[in-house]
């Protein structure tokens, strides 16, 4: 009594590699933004106009690559040129995965307190206590004050990487 | 008794373990307030417990992360020298750093960089973002691309979370099962030795094996995202393995260099990456004057 049903998915496979290579589709291939952000530009060169800004896990289509550069096409149907390193084949994981999340939003009012006390300065409520417990010196403290506060714009950085030929500004 | 007991409890704290995993901390608070109101302690007690004990098994969410970094940097920062307050310095370092992070598989939080004034070959990291490279490190850097490799080292201490895996595990063995920061407000002693523990093992014995190696790979692998020379690297430990010797790496428990530059190069080979001269050696010569 035993049913022979292997023909039956691959009867299918043949079927869908038979219909691809007829019509000549092959299977989109799909590579995601890796860099916090990347630039969708009209042509394969750091010169070209800048189509879209890209954000970091987003999906995108590759139509062809040509050296260091892909052509893709976003979800939302924009179509340019972005440079391979920026991108990779795996989906990224997000920063903090679903269970920190779960747990950020179980002690929201927890962070609230801390955010609140904390401004834009680094050390909160908590490290100014613990600060205080070990001894730290006010100087030290204030040094990862300043460093928290530290603010580096993406421009200010995008244009350091220009002018070290880095990336896709590679001379 | 018992099975009547369970059935009481037990959807209880079904939906308590709901709330708080799907984030509903006002659900379980609600429900344990009902139990109250009715004057059953008793159950607001198990539905309180069961809040915590679930909250407890939680990861360390972003916010805590924070106030944890902010307390071992300030360690960091106190027992070496104090930071090198050159902003010039500050400022390239910085931008190393941030083009780094930017690619790294974590770019979603804020990354801080600092120059210790300290003699000593090191650099350290800290969860929350802060970075840290020592003046003596600085010294023994030849090009931009061996800097970028020394900051994505670091970078992936924080991206892999490595330090609040520590931390998690001393929690756990704390017994500490509250969410959250309220532990270490409610008592500031255990905060500050889950802080001294996690210091001691930065800054005295060294991360695991594992967990450097893996620091190697994934900050030589960044900083090749960037565009810079992946072998620049290996040029670096091959140099302080020769300053230092092979069996003087920074800690007892660190891999010594021959084993790093053996994992580095694997990188290198798995990818097929070529040496590409892309080092940028002089705007870091320039900048290398202000130290």
């Amino acid at each position: 009594m035993r049913h022979r049903r292997r023909p039956v998915p691959l009867l299918i496979t043949v079927l869908v590699v038979g219909v691809c290579l007829f019509t000549g589709v092959a299977l989109a291939e799909t590579v995601f933004v890796q860099g916090k952000t990347a630039k969708l530009r009209s042509g394969k060169t750091s010169l070209d106009s800048v189509v879209a800004d890209l954000k970091f896990g987003e999906a995108l289509e590759v139509l062809r690559r040509e050296g260091n550069w892909l052509e893709v096409q976003t979800a939302s149907g924009v179509k340019g040129w972005v440079f391979a390193n920026k991108t990779m084949t795996a989906k990224p994981a997000e920063g903090d995965d679903d269970l920190a999340k779960l747990g950020k939003s179980f002690r929201r009012k927890d962070a609230a307190d801390v955010t609140a006390s904390a401004g834009a300065r680094g050390l909160d409520k908590v490290a100014e206590g613990y600060a205080r417990r070990v001894g730290i010196i006010q100087q030290h403290r204030d040094a990862v004050d300043r460093m928290a506060a530290y603010r580096m714009s993406e421009q200010e950085v995008e244009d350091f990487l220009k002018e070290g030929g880095l990336g896709e500004y590679a001379k | 008794m018992q099975s009547n007991l369970f059935r009481t409890i037990g959807p209880v704290l079904a939906l308590v373990t709901i709330g708080a995993w799907g984030g509903c901390a006002e659900v379980q608070r609600a429900a344990e307030d009902a139990a109250r109101r009715s004057g059953d302690e008793r159950l607001a007690k198990v539905i309180h417990g069961g809040g915590t004990l679930v909250s407890g098994l939680m990861p360390i969410g972003y916010e805590e992360e924070r106030s944890i970094g902010a307390a071992i940097a300030l360690q960091v920062i106190a027992r070496y020298g104090g930071v090198y307050d050159q902003p010039d310095l500050t400022r390239y370092v910085n931008l190393v750093g941030h083009a780094v992070a930017l690619t790294c598989d974590r770019p979603d939080i804020p990354y801080h960089f600092a120059v210790l004034n300290h003699d000593s070959i090191n650099a350290f990291a800290a969860p929350g973002g802060y970075i840290f490279v020592t003046r003596g490190l600085l010294k023994q850097v030849r090009n931009e691309a061996e800097l970028a490799a020394v900051l994505g080292h670091e970078i992936a201490h924080v991206s892999q979370k490595h330090i609040l895996e520590v931390i998690q595990r001393s929690k756990r063995l704390a017994g500490i099962t509250e969410a959250g920061l309220a532990y270490a407000n409610q008592n500031p002693d255990m905060f500050k030795g889950l802080i001294d523990a996690a210091a001691k093992k930065l800054l005295d014995e060294g991360l695991d094996q594992d967990k450097e190696l893996e620091g190697d790979s994934l900050g030589d692998l960044f900083a090749a995202r960037v565009g810079y020379d992946p072998t620049a690297y290996v040029s670096l430990l091959t140099r302080l393995r020769a300053a230092k010797g092979d069996d003087r790496a920074f800690f007892k428990s660190h891999p010594n260099f021959s084993t790093r530059i053996g994992a580095v190069q694997e990188v290198i080979q798995m990818h097929g990456w070529k040496a590409t001269g892309v080092l940028v050696e002089d705007r870091f010569t320039r900048l290398r004057g202000r130290l």
